[in-house]
Formats: structure tokens, sequence, C-alpha cells
């Protein structure tokens, strides 16, 4: 009999409780895959927005609680044109409204019309709005697929009724999800004359990008600069709050699931006693018997991550169709999900396994021939 | 059966098998089973420990086979003092063998790999594992058996595998605790046939039993009384363990 067969025969000998545990730990793989999966497609979507507009880099308001209460302001912006090194710059305003009770947190980005293709907008039907108009917009082709919109349609935003001029692709979900407005319009709207919430940034041929950051967040100490995800928590404080609650999540799930498998692997052991007992008793070592317990506690591991994720996949495709969420909620399943889950699997099982597999290698041989 | 010419000699100024040498064994609550212990087991002698029940037997077996320590003395495997053994697991998977009076086998895996689980973590990899087991219980006649479960033998079977199980690496020791303890005497008298084959091929056998007609079938019958070995010698030959050597030889015999 191969050993991995002998080590896992009380795994398939009793499958309701293995079923059941490897539920266990698929249930805690899924949580922390899904939390995981969705801050990373919020940390993608945004990175997206920040990296749109073949922009070199973005400036944001430092510390901001979020990438949308950042403020830049006219006399700001002027002087991020002004830093050398910095060919252009586009001004962009980001806001949120409730369209209807299914679009409760629907985007619109307020952008001058000749900064459109700047900012990666590909016109895809209709045209663009006039720099002036105060009722005309652009849809993204989702939004405009889920509202149901199409150009020359209605739509009501901002308090007035807005006619769609067109139909646009960015390349990302999130700006594809949203409606583009011209600046003043949106800064009108909403009461901030010659705000913007990011400015793009492209260099000047040949110069370098880490110098002129340099100088911008030297010279404007308020601002800071962003140009990969992982720099995006100097402008969104909200997302480092979301990666420490996934972090905090995950932690606990282990610790849960260790107490879940730690203790059915313990019942087992006490269970199989006397079989233990034997196997010390002909000259199995202690490290053996441990390997054997944990063997157990991995397959188990195994089986859950692989349900787990699965799992994952399905309730995270579920969530993203939820019409509240539709445009908000976008899942990334990297490589990196899927390592973590089987880390969070195997940290369960190592943590949860390793006293019943420590107690099984110290059993007493003879003590344990004789336990009934 | 201590006369056969054919059973291989141990080794001139070899070291005896097995020596206990003033062994004591106290338990807490200042219980006391063995009491100045001495004995010595040649190499390739067949010897039976003999006595009432309690009386220390069991306990002096297990001192050997190294699953218990003595709380005073010194207990040598093959001249190895077995309190300078770090790795007692070792000792006990590759140079004891182990047979209890409770079979012990694992009852969800079948017969030959019941025998396989002695050679997890040995040089032997799955193949070899399975045609060594093979080959021990067909020495044990349950080749036909292989791939039965424990629960479809009989007693005296189960035990044959269980001594399969002990031979796995080839000890040069078994030590056999009460194996006939709950076999019928056609299965006992079987079992002690196979003893006796073993120590003709060379191995030391020790065997605990409080059956005297089977302990007399030993080369040498020791016996125990609360906790002190009380006789040595050959053992004696009282008419019904005559009969019970007469019929093992004849069992033996090629």
């Amino acid at each position: 009999m191969p050993y991995l067969v002998f080590a896992l025969r009380d795994l398939l000998a009793k499958k309701g409780r293995t079923i059941g545990l490897a539920a266990a730990v698929a249930f805690a793989v899924m949580t922390v895959v899904t939390l995981a999966v969705t801050s990373s497609g919020l940390e993608q979507s945004a990175a997206a927005v920040i990296s749109v507009g073949k922009a070199d880099f973005t400036v944001a308001q430092k510390n901001a609680a979020d990438l949308l209460s950042s403020t830049i302001d006219r006399g700001e912006q002027a002087r991020v044109a002004q830093v050398p090194g910095v060919a252009s710059t586009v001004g962009v305003l980001l806001e949120i409204q409730q369209v209807n009770a299914d679009n409760p947190a629907f985007v619109e980005i307020g952008i001058a019309p000749q900064d459109l293709s700047r900012f990666g907008v590909t016109v895809l039907a209709g045209h663009a709005y006039s720099p002036t108009a105060r009722s005309e917009c652009m849809l993204g082709w989702r939004a405009a697929s889920n509202l149901g919109l199409h150009v020359g349609s209605q739509f009501k935003a901002n308090g007035t009724i807005n006619t769609v001029t067109g139909i646009y692709s960015t390349g990302n979900s999130f700006g594809d999800a949203a409606a583009m407005f011209p600046l003043p319009a949106v800064q009108g709207y909403n009461r901030v004359p010659g705000i913007a919430s990011l400015v793009f940034v492209k260099v000047d041929h040949g110069a370098n990008i880490a110098s002129v950051e340099r100088t911008i967040t030297y010279r404007l100490p308020e601002l800071t600069t962003i140009r990969t995800a992982a720099q995006f928590g100097r402008a969104d404080r909200n997302l480092i709050y979301l990666k420490a609650a996934v972090t905090g999540s995950t932690i606990l799930a282990v610790l849960i699931g260790a107490i879940i498998v730690g203790n059915t692997m313990l019942l087992s052991v006490f269970e199989r006693t006397r079989e233990l007992g034997l196997l010390r008793a002909i000259g199995w070592s202690r490290r053996r018997i441990v390997g054997l317990i944990m063997t157990e506690g991995f397959a188990v591991a195994f089986a859950g991550t692989a349900v787990g994720v699965g799992l994952s996949f399905l309730v995270s495709s579920a969530l993203e169709r939820v019409p509240a969420l539709v445009g908000i909620l976008h899942t990334n399943f990297t490589p990196g999900a899927f390592w973590r889950a089987l880390l969070t699997a195997l940290a369960m099982s190592l943590i949860g396994g390793l006293y019943p597999a420590v107690r099984a290698a110290f059993l007493a041989p003879l003590k344990a021939l004789s336990y009934e | 059966m201590s006369e056969d010419p054919t059973r291989p000699e141990a080794p001139e100024g070899a070291p005896p098998a097995i020596e206990l040498c003033g062994v004591a064994k106290r338990y807490s609550g200042g219980v006391s089973a063995l009491h100045e212990v001495n004995l010595v087991v040649g190499s390739g002698e067949f010897v039976a420990l003999s006595g009432p029940s309690g009386c220390g037997k069991s306990t002096l077996l297990h001192l050997v086979a190294a699953l218990d320590r003595p709380s005073e003395g010194v207990v040598k495997v093959n001249g190895r003092d077995l309190a300078h053994i770090h790795d007692l697991s070792r000792f006990r998977r590759l140079e004891v063998g182990l047979v209890f009076q409770l079979h012990n086998l694992l009852p969800r895996i079948s017969v030959v790999a019941n025998v396989e689980i002695a050679m997890y973590g040995t040089h032997r990899n799955g193949a070899a594992r399975r045609a060594r087991a093979r080959e021990l219980l067909d020495e044990v006649d349950l080749a036909g058996q292989a791939e039965r479960l424990p629960t479809q033998l009989s007693g005296g079977e189960r035990q044959r595998v269980a001594i399969a199980r002990s031979l796995a690496n080839d000890p040069s020791v078994l030590l056999a605790d009460e194996p006939t303890g709950n076999l019928d005497a056609e299965a006992a008298r079987r079992m002690m046939a196979l003893f006796g084959r073993l120590r003709d091929r060379g191995m030391t056998v020790l065997l605990v039993t409080h059956d005297l007609g089977l302990a007399a079938m030993a080369d040498r019958l020791e016996r125990i009384e609360a906790g002190r070995i009380v006789t040595a010698g050959r053992p004696e030959r009282p008419d019904e363990a005559g009969a019970a050597r007469r019929a093992l030889a004849r069992d033996s015999a090629p």
C-alpha cells in the first residue's frame, strides 16, 4: 500500500467528517479569497483610472480619505504644469451620484472634451460633448448597457436632463461603467469651481519621471504622486483600511479554521490512540507520526482550497451581478489570490494540526495500546 | 529442539542477544513490578518466561522491547545498552520484532498492508515492501489471505499476520507477549511450531506465556514470581509438554 494511501485512509474511511472539515476550510478560503479579489479589483480599478490617458503618473491630494475626496485647485494644477519636465497635464473631477435604485453609486467623470483622447477615451458611437455644454454627456459602454441607453437618449444626472451625445470605451471596467461630462458642468453642479480630483501628468521625452515626481512633491507637499497600484494608498486611505480589513479577516479566518481543524483532528487522534500506539511500538518515529497526521491535514487543506476557490468564483460572480454593485465591484482573480487561498488553507491545517500531531507523536506506546 | 545440528551458531565471542543486569521496575505509587532481575539469553536461543498473572513477565518483555525504561539496572540487546540508544524507534523498527497477546492489526486495511506498515521509513520502496510482505505471509502459511481484511481471519491467522509483521525488517530478536493467550490448543501449537522454525533460523525468541505446557517447548524456561526470577534452566517436561514437543517436532520436520 503506498504510504500516501495509508496516510489518507482515515480521511477516506470517515467521509462525512472529512467533507465537513474540508467544507469548513473551503468556507474560510472562500471568504478570504473573495475579500482579497474584491480588494484587488478595487485597487485594479483605481489603478486603471490613474493609468488611463497614457499619463506617466497621476497627482492627487496627499492622505485623502479616498480618490473621490482628493481636491486639487486651479493654482496647484498650474504649479504642477510649471514643473520642469512636465509636458502636459489633464485635470479630472470624479463624483458619485445615485442615478436610480439599481445604480446607487454611479461614477461621473468631469473632463474637458479636448483632453478625452489623452485620457484614453475612444468614442464608439456618436460624438463628444461640447466644452461648455450644461446638459450633454457621454456614457461608457457598460453604463449604457446597464442603463439601457444609447446615443440620443436622455440621461438624468446632476439634477438636469442630459442628452447622451456618445458612447465611449476606456478599456477598463471602472471607466466604462461611468459617464463623462464637461468639466465645468460637474464643477458647477458640485459647487467646486476650478477643482480637480486628479491631475494626469505626461513628462517630456527623455525626462526622468522619478525626478519630476520628486520635484512636484517637494514644491507641493500637500500633493502626492502615484505611478503604481502599490503607491495608491498615498492618496486613498480607505483602500489602506480595506486592505488592513482583508488582512485582519484572513487572520481571523485562519484562526477560526485552525480551531475547527484542530478540534476535528484531535478527535481523530483520540479515536486512533491504539493504532498510533501500535505504530510507535513497531518502530514508527515521532517525526513519522507527526507527518502522518499533518498529511491528513494538508490533504484537507488542498481539497478545501480547490473547493473554496471555486466557491469564491461563484460568489464574486454573483456579487458582480447585484445591480447595486454593478460598476463598483470588480473582482480580480490574480495568481496571488490562489496563493493566498492555498496559504490560508495550509496555515489553518498547520496551526490546527500541529497540536494533535505532536500529541499523537508523544503518546506512550504501552499506554496507548491499552487505551479502550 | 536445541540439539538441531543445522541451526546457525552465534559467532564466537558475540554478546548475548538479551542481557538484564540488576533490573528493577517501579511504577508511580510505589508499585514494584520487577526486583533485581538478572537474565541472559544467548543469540539463537528460544526462552520462555512463565509465571502467574501480574508477576512482571510482560513488564520484563516491555523493557527489552524499549517500550519502557527500567527504574534500576541495565538492559542490553545484542550488547547495546538500551539506555544509551538515542533512536529507540529505529531500534524497535529494525532490531526487535514484537508480537502482542492482542494481534493489534489495523482492521480497515488488508492483511498484506498490515505487514507493510512496519516497513514504512525503511530503505524498501513500495514494490519491495509488498514483495517482502507477501514473502512473510507465505512463510506463515497465509499467502492466500493477503488481500483479505483482518476481520475475515480466525484468531490464529491474525496472530500469524502479527508475527509476519514483526519479522518484516529481519530483526534478530523476537519478543512475544502471550501470543497464544487467545488461541485454541491447535492454533497455539502451530504458533509454537512457527517460533521453533524461527529459532532454527538463528533468531532469538523470548516468549512470555503462563502456559507451562507451551513453555516446555522452548530451549529454556525462566519462571518469574512476584517480580523475581525464581528458577532458571531447561524446562521440566511434564507428560503433556512432552506430547506437545513431539507434535512440534513432527510439524517442524521438513
